[in-house]
């Protein structure tokens, strides 16, 4: 069941069509990586001649202040380090940026403050460091154990540091979550089961298994591997892979997220659940509600261009409001992919909608049986959740 | 008028019919170089994509000759298309004169054939010219004996050319002139023009090309067109260079265009005489024949509410092509649309092309057919040209097909197998005639057969070489039985097919696997079963489909993964939802696909 939203900030009385604001959380970009991977679409730069560590902390640093006005006295209930690969940052460097975050805005005593790591050598002999400068959750990327597998989709680890970096998270992190690919070149089911019977076996709390897609402007969009498994087998794995995690306690609570009893993304439920957040660095995005509306926005991409438009006094690239029409789809983009379903009154509550505009969608969608016939509840039945996509169309362009 | 030629070219496509117009409109200056582009005459855009004409064109063009006299010379272009052959005898009962332009390294066509007897049968003056000498692969010697054991007509001192080199283009000039009759006709007698074609231009209204046969006209004069009596007052007259130029008069042995204010394509018949009110002629000059539709299909807006802008996009097309018959028809799959009327098959694909280009149209197209012949309990004739709508069997005695002759020019070598495919598609030989290399075979042939895809069967079969003439024959009574294709148990009325008891299981069993291939799996099964009457023949199972989500989906993600949900519900509009199925518009012509046994 999803918690009721706490941490709101209420805005009755204005008069508008928001209430209440909801939940802010807060998303650190780091952009560089080693090397890019060939099925990566985020924005990541390979870091041939290094970077300025302290340079871009600073630039965090500045960049929340210049972002302050807009989410004045708002509390910060979670903060994700996404990349890129932030782990390539020093410990010291994180502890320098949360106390800076710290000193700037107010973080809830009990936040959830999730890092992404790569499963290599040079960075897992910094997790302790990590955890000392309080990040308390690891997210770690390792794709899969198998050597091949990890070869095809050009990792830079093998198998055993992949091991050794879970090993060493779980010494210093309570919570700990790996991510995982399937439908990998080549693969077969049991080589998909093998990978998540590892990540089980050594105790994780939290497992993403994303089935490998093929992005546009990737390697893999203009070199697609030939031997991808088909629908059916992928399907099956899906199937088989989500069998194996229920037995071993996991709970399927979104599309692609495991959990043990507990141990949740709070960072990604407050997404699904069509919460706020600040997006700060290079190419992060941002979605940030007040009382006239709820406006998106994105720095700069490019590292170089980034940090130039700090040093001017801002690095935003783009920013709309989203407009009426568009905002029962964004709400159920998010919301439809947890399994549970949430209230239908947080749609009112987080878009300032009377529920009447998803009537005729939602007639739909339950004759087509891919959401649950429930008054108070939107949840999509377990088609729903196969055929999302499908789903999900039904609500395009329907606020008008 | 002794310094006129009126003439036109005969060519197979693509053995530079249009190039060479070209190059006498560059010749004779008709156009300057800025203004040139390839194959100027063929003005669609899907004309120049296809390398094909459709519409026959006019350019009037000054040569001075080596007699040192200035000659004009209308050259009237014509579509070289089996569909279109209806516009070949229509633009040469214009002319006086017609070039044979015969690929040196292809040598003669069916197609070619055909039209140079309409000429000859028309009293036209055939002048061969061996296009493309400087090819590699000419071989003008076989290809003169080819034009003389074929066509029967002297061929030895043809003009050997390149079209594209620009050789011997003065050369064809000068046979134009020498060669070519000057038109016959009394300048001063009374005025009768014969409208060649006519389209509708949205600026000037109707725009009507004319032989003037006697006489002359002039802007101001009162028209009378002699089909109808309607009058309308001639505003103005001129030729194409191919740009229009105005003139002061159209006089007896020209070609030119009159533009009278007309509205109505229809006021403007093609074929019609047309005189003056003044001073009446006494007779009209013999028409052409009424064309008729061949094949059929149903024509679908993708959307149901495009049925208003499909009627408007179609009666568009009708102003230029006259050929085009359409009326409202209901099918219980694909909604309201329209049965059309075509003159063959690339006239069809040529229609559908630009309702989707030039109007933006999405479109189902069911497979083509022809006409059938039923002979009713009651002793009535009724044709069917939908095969949803042939009644019950036990409704009706007899079912007759369309037969057409066929003739075809394939060389030695393919022989064979054409005659096997001949005999496959219930051909009955009529004839086998050696001529030179090649051979002709005249076969009586269902014109059903021919229309799904004979034609591009022949192309195959022979490797490009043989060509195809056709014309109407008879109709027969024939074994027929009607094929419906049933989706998840219901019947899709714009799948069914008229198909020959014979080959019902075969096509009915291919035509299920074809549309299991084509249409997509979806979150269900579908079934796809083939039937005669209530008896099931063939049955597939489209598996449904797993999944279909986006594996993440986070903050930065939304404005891309909507694009992509775009696209995904953009890609859904295309198909046609029939039931709880969405089948894609490849589906409807699956047939089209299905091979012979």
């Amino acid at each position: 069941m999803i918690q009721p939203p706490v941490h709101t900030v209420s805005l009755a009385g204005l008069g508008s069509g928001l209430t209440q604001l909801p939940p802010l959380s807060l998303y650190l970009h780091f952009p560089w990586c080693v090397r890019k991977c060939p099925y990566c679409d985020f924005n990541s730069h390979e870091a041939r001649n290094g970077f300025d560590e302290a340079g871009y902390v600073d630039a965090l640093l500045a960049d929340l202040e210049q972002a302050l006005p807009a989410v004045w006295g708002r509390p910060v209930t979670t903060i994700f380090m996404g990349g890129g690969t932030p782990s390539l940052f020093s410990p010291a460097a994180m502890d320098r940026l949360l106390a800076g975050i710290r000193a700037r805005i107010r973080l809830h005593p009990d936040a959830e403050i999730t890092m992404e790591a790569n499963p290599g050598t040079f960075e897992f002999e910094k997790f302790r460091g990590f955890r000392e400068a309080g990040i308390n959750r690891l997210s770690i990327g390792v794709q899969s154990f198998a050597p091949h597998h990890l070869r095809a989709l050009g990792r830079i680890h093998d198998g055993n540091e992949a091991r050794r970096a879970i090993e060493i998270a779980l010494t210093h992190f309570d919570n700990v979550n790996v991510d995982l690919m399937y439908a990998l070149p080549g693969q077969t089911l049991a080589e998909a089961l093998d990978d998540v019977s590892v990540a089980l076996g050594m105790g994780v709390t939290h497992l993403s298994a994303y089935h490998l897609t093929i992005e546009p402007n990737t390697l893999f969009a203009v070199r697609t591997p030939a031997n991808l498994p088909d629908d059916d087998l992928s399907a099956d794995m899906q199937e088989a892979l989500e069998a194996c995690l229920a037995e071993a306690g996991f709970e399927h609570y979104e599309t692609s997220a495991f959990a043990r009893p507990g141990h949740r993304a709070r960072h990604n439920l407050n997404y699904w659940t069509f919460g706020d957040y600040l997006g700060l660095g290079a190419g992060a995005h941002g979605k940030i509600s007040a009382h006239d509306g709820i406006v998106r926005e994105m720095r700069e991409k490019q590292p170089a261009a980034y940090l130039a438009g700090i040093a001017a006094g801002s690095a935003i690239q783009s920013r709309h409001k989203v407009g009426r029409k568009d905002l029962p789809f964004e709400f159920m983009m998010n919301a439809l992919r947890l399994t549970e379903g949430v209230p239908l009154a947080l749609f009112t509550e987080r878009t300032g909608l009377p529920p009447s505009v998803l009537q005729a969608p939602l007639q739909r969608a339950e004759q087509a049986g891919l959401i649950e016939p429930h008054p108070t509840m939107l949840r999509p039945t377990l088609a729903g959740q196969r055929f999302l996509n499908d789903l999900l169309t039904l609500f395009l362009n329907e606020g008008d | 008028m002794k310094n006129i030629r009126n003439f036109s070219i005969i060519a197979h496509i693509d053995h530079g019919k249009s190039t060479l117009a070209d190059r006498f409109i560059q010749y004779c200056g008709g156009l300057e170089l800025r203004e040139m582009s390839e194959q100027v005459l063929d003005s669609m855009d899907i004309e120049k994509e296809r390398g094909i004409t459709i519409k026959a064109q006019t350019a009037a063009l000054t040569y001075k000759a080596r007699d040192g006299q200035l000659y004009n010379l209308n050259l009237i272009d014509t579509p070289g298309h089996v569909d279109f052959s209806y516009e070949v005898s229509r633009s040469l009962s214009a002319c006086e004169g017609a070039l044979l332009v015969v690929d040196a390294s292809q040598g003669v066509e069916a197609q070619t054939v055909a039209n140079c007897y309409t000429a000859i049968d028309l009293g036209v003056e055939v002048v061969p010219v061996l296009n493309k000498i400087d090819l590699p692969a000419a071989e003008p010697e076989r290809v003169c004996q080819e034009i003389e054991d074929i066509i029967g007509i002297e061929a030895v001192d043809a003009v050997r050319a390149s079209a594209k080199s620009g050789i011997g283009i003065e050369d064809i000039l000068e046979t134009v002139v020498s060669k070519i009759p000057a038109p016959k006709g009394d300048p001063d007698g009374p005025l009768k023009a014969l409208i060649i074609d006519s389209w509708f231009d949205n600026y000037v209204g109707v725009v009507m090309l004319v032989r003037i046969v006697d006489g002359s006209l002039r802007p101001k004069d009162k028209i009378r067109f002699m089909a109808t009596g309607a009058e309308h007052l001639c505003e103005q007259v001129g030729v194409f260079t191919p740009k229009s130029v105005q003139r002061d008069a159209l006089s007896a042995g020209e070609v030119g265009f009159v533009i009278a204010g007309i509205k109505e394509l229809k006021s403007a018949k093609v074929g019609d005489t047309i005189t003056l009110a003044a001073n009446p002629a006494a007779a009209a000059l013999p028409g052409f024949k009424e064309v008729k539709s061949q094949v059929f299909a149903g024509l679908y807006p993708v959307e149901s509410h495009d049925y208003d802008a499909l009627r408007d996009a179609l009666e568009k097309l009708q102003l230029n092509d006259a050929s085009l018959r359409f009326e409202p028809e209901v099918s219980q799959a694909l909604g309201f649309g329209f049965r059309c009327g075509f003159l063959g098959l690339l006239h069809l694909e040529i229609v559908q092309e630009r309702l989707e280009r030039e109007f933006d149209m999405d479109l189902i197209t069911t497979a083509p057919t022809v006409v059938y012949q039923l002979v009713m309990k009651d002793g009535e004739v009724v044709e069917v040209e939908n095969p949803s709508k042939l009644p019950d069997p036990s409704k009706y005695d007899e079912i007759r097909e369309p037969i057409i002759t066929a003739h075809i020019l394939v060389p030695q070598d393919y022989v064979g197998a054409v005659m096997t495919l001949c005999n496959q598609k219930r051909g009955v030989q009529r004839n086998m005639q050696y001529m030179g290399r090649q051979v002709m075979l005249t076969y009586d042939m269902p014109m059903n057969e021919v229309v799904m895809d004979f034609f591009d069967k022949l192309k195959s079969t022979s490797r490009g070489y043989a060509s195809l003439d056709y014309e109407f024959k008879e109709f027969q009574a024939a074994d027929l039985v009607k094929l419906d294709i049933l989706v998840n148990g219901e019947k899709v009325d714009a799948l069914s097919l008229i198909v020959h008891r014979q080959s019902a299981q075969y096509r009915g069993r291919e035509l299920a696997a074809k549309m299991r291939e084509l249409i997509p799996r979806q979150m269900f099964d579908i079934a796809v079963q083939a039937a005669i009457g209530s008896h099931i023949i063939a049955r597939e199972t489209i598996k449904a489909l797993r999944k279909n989500v986006l594996a993440k989906c986070y903050g930065g993600d939304i404005t891309r993964k909507k694009k992509l949900l775009e696209k995904q519900k953009a890609g859904k509009k295309r198909m046609k939802q029939v039931g709880n199925v969405e089948i894609p518009q490849a589906a409807f012509l699956a047939i089209l696909q299905v091979g012979d046994k």
